[in-house]
C-alpha cells in the first residue's frame, strides 16, 4: 500500500513538478529509463514467482539505472556512445523480453 | 556489474559443443530474472529475518521508479512541443518576411512611379526636354524599366504530360533519361527566347518576368529560374511587337523547327497572336556606374568605391 502510494507519487512529482533535468544528463534519460523498466520487469516476475524481495530490487533497480547510464556515459567518451547504447538496448530489451513472457505465463497459464 | 547473467546451475550438465552465441543469448533469455530474488528467497528460507522497514526502502525505490519515468514522459513531451514552436516560429518569420518584402516592392513602385511622374514634369518644360522624354520613352521600353502593352505574340511550353507533375514524380526516377526528356528546360526557354527576340519583338516577358538585357535564363535542380525566381510550367512566353511579321518569322525560322523538335519529346506548344498584352517593369532594372579602381592611399579613391559599393548593393 504504502509502495504503491511511492509509485503514484513519484509519477505525480514527475509530471506536475517537472524537474528540471541537467543537460549533460539527458541523452543518458532514456537509457536510464530502459534499465528501469527491465528492474522493474524483474521485480513484477520475482513477485509473481513469490520470491520477492523489497532489497534486491531497489537495489536492482539503482545500480541498473547507474550502470547502464554509465556504460553510455564511458561510450560516448571513447566515441562509440550510440554502438554501446545500441547493446545496452539490445541486452536489456531481450530481458525486459523474457521477463515479460514469464509473467505471462504465469498470469494466463500460456 | 550486479545484474550481469551468470549462468543458471541446471545448465552446467548441458552438453559443452553449443556455440558460445547461442550461450550468450540462453544466458541472456534464462538469466533474465535477477539471481538476488533466488538468493534472497533462499536466505528466508533459512530463517533469516527480513530487513526492517523493508516496506519503505520499497516505497522509496518505487517513488524513485515513477519520478525517473515521469521526468522522461515530461522531458520527452517537452522537447517534441519545442520543436514544433521552434517550427512555427520559424514558419511565421518567414512569412513575415515574405509580407514585409511584399510591401516594401509595393513602396518602390508607387515611390518609382512618381519619380517618372515628376520627371516628365521637369522634362515637358524645354524642347529638348520634351525630345529627351520621347527618346527616354522609347529606351525604357527597350530596356524593360517600365511596363508596355500592344499587341504581340504568346508562346506556351508544357512539359509532357508523363513526366511534369508532381504526382507522377513520386514513381518517376528524376534521374532517368526518360523523365527528364518530356521537361522543358532552361535550354530550351533560352533558344526560344533568343529567337523571339531574333525575330523582332520589342519587349518579353517569360511567366509575367519581364526580361531584360541582364536577364539569366537558368536551371537550379528541376525549376528553370528566370533572373533567379523559379517559374512552375506551363511556361507562357509573351512578346510585344508586330504580331504578323512576328509570328511568321518566329514559326518560320530556327524557332518554329526548335517547338517541332521538341514536341518529338512530348512538350506541347502553341503559338498564338494576342491584340493587347500587358507586360509588367521588370523588377531587376538598377543603374550601374563603371568606377575606377580605388587608389590606394587617396582618399578621393576609397570614395569612390564606397560610392560604386553602395549603387552595386542596390542590385
Amino acid at each position: 500500500m504504502i509502495a504503491a502510494l511511492g509509485l503514484v507519487l513519484g509519477i505525480v512529482a514527475g509530471l506536475f513538478l517537472e524537474p528540471t533535468v541537467p543537460t549533460w544528463v539527458q541523452p543518458y534519460l532514456p537509457i536510464a529509463v530502459v534499465a528501469a523498466l527491465d528492474a522493474v520487469f524483474g521485480g513484477v516476475r520475482a513477485l509473481l514467482d513469490g520470491i520477492f524481495d523489497d532489497r534486491v530490487f531497489v537495489v536492482s533497480f539503482v545500480s541498473n539505472v547507474t550502470v547502464a547510464a554509465l556504460i553510455v556515459y564511458l561510450g560516448d567518451q571513447l566515441g562509440v556512445g550510440t554502438q554501446l547504447s545500441t547493446g545496452v538496448v539490445v541486452v536489456l530489451g531481450i530481458r525486459i523480453f523474457a521477463n515479460s513472457a514469464a509473467i505471462r505465463r504465469q498470469l494466463f497459464k500460456a | 556489474m550486479a545484474r550481469m547473467p551468470t549462468p543458471a546451475p541446471h545448465r552446467t550438465d548441458e552438453p559443452p559443443s553449443r556455440a558460445d552465441s547461442m550461450l550468450l543469448l540462453r544466458d541472456l533469455v534464462e538469466g533474465s530474472l535477477d539471481d538476488g530474488y533466488a538468493r534472497a528467497a533462499a536466505r528466508r528460507e533459512a530463517g533469516e529475518p527480513a530487513g526492517r522497514g523493508s516496506v519503505w526502502v520499497l516505497a522509496v525505490g518505487l517513488l524513485a521508479v515513477g519520478l525517473l519515468l515521469a521526468t522522461a514522459f515530461a522531458q520527452t513531451r517537452d522537447r517534441a512541443g519545442s520543436v514544433a514552436q521552434a517550427r512555427d516560429a520559424l514558419v511565421a518569420e518567414v512569412q513575415q518576411r515574405a509580407d514585409d518584402n511584399e510591401a516594401a516592392q509595393r513602396r518602390l513602385d508607387r515611390q518609382r512611379a512618381s519619380v517618372q511622374r515628376a520627371q516628365r514634369q521637369a522634362l515637358t518644360l524645354t524642347g529638348e526636354g520634351a525630345r529627351l522624354a520621347a527618346r527616354l520613352d522609347e529606351l525604357e521600353a527597350a530596356t524593360g524599366a517600365v511596363a508596355v502593352n500592344g499587341p504581340g505574340m504568346v508562346v506556351r511550353l508544357d512539359d509532357a504530360s508523363d513526366s511534369g507533375g508532381l504526382a507522377d514524380g513520386a514513381d518517376v526516377d528524376p534521374r532517368t533519361k526518360t523523365a527528364d526528356q518530356g521537361r522543358v528546360t532552361d535550354r530550351d526557354l533560352q533558344t526560344v527566347v533568343n529567337e523571339i527576340w531574333a525575330a523582332g519583338a520589342e519587349a518579353v516577358a517569360v511567366n509575367g518576368q519581364r526580361l531584360t538585357a541582364l536577364s539569366a535564363i537558368r536551371s537550379a535542380g528541376e525549376a528553370v529560374l528566370v533572373d533567379f525566381r523559379p517559374l512552375a510550367p506551363p511556361y507562357v512566353v509573351e512578346a510585344l511587337g508586330d504580331p504578323d511579321r512576328l509570328r511568321a518569322t518566329f514559326v518560320g525560322g530556327f524557332g518554329g523547327s526548335y517547338l517541332q523538335v521538341l514536341k518529338g519529346y512530348g512538350i506541347t506548344s502553341t503559338v498564338a497572336d494576342d491584340g493587347s498584352l500587358d507586360l509588367a517593369a521588370s523588377v531587376g532594372v538598377a543603374l550601374r556606374y563603371a568606377v575606377p579602381p580605388a587608389v590606394p592611399g587617396a582618399a578621393g579613391g576609397s570614395d569612390q568605391s564606397k560610392d560604386g559599393s553602395v549603387s552595386r548593393g542596390k542590385n
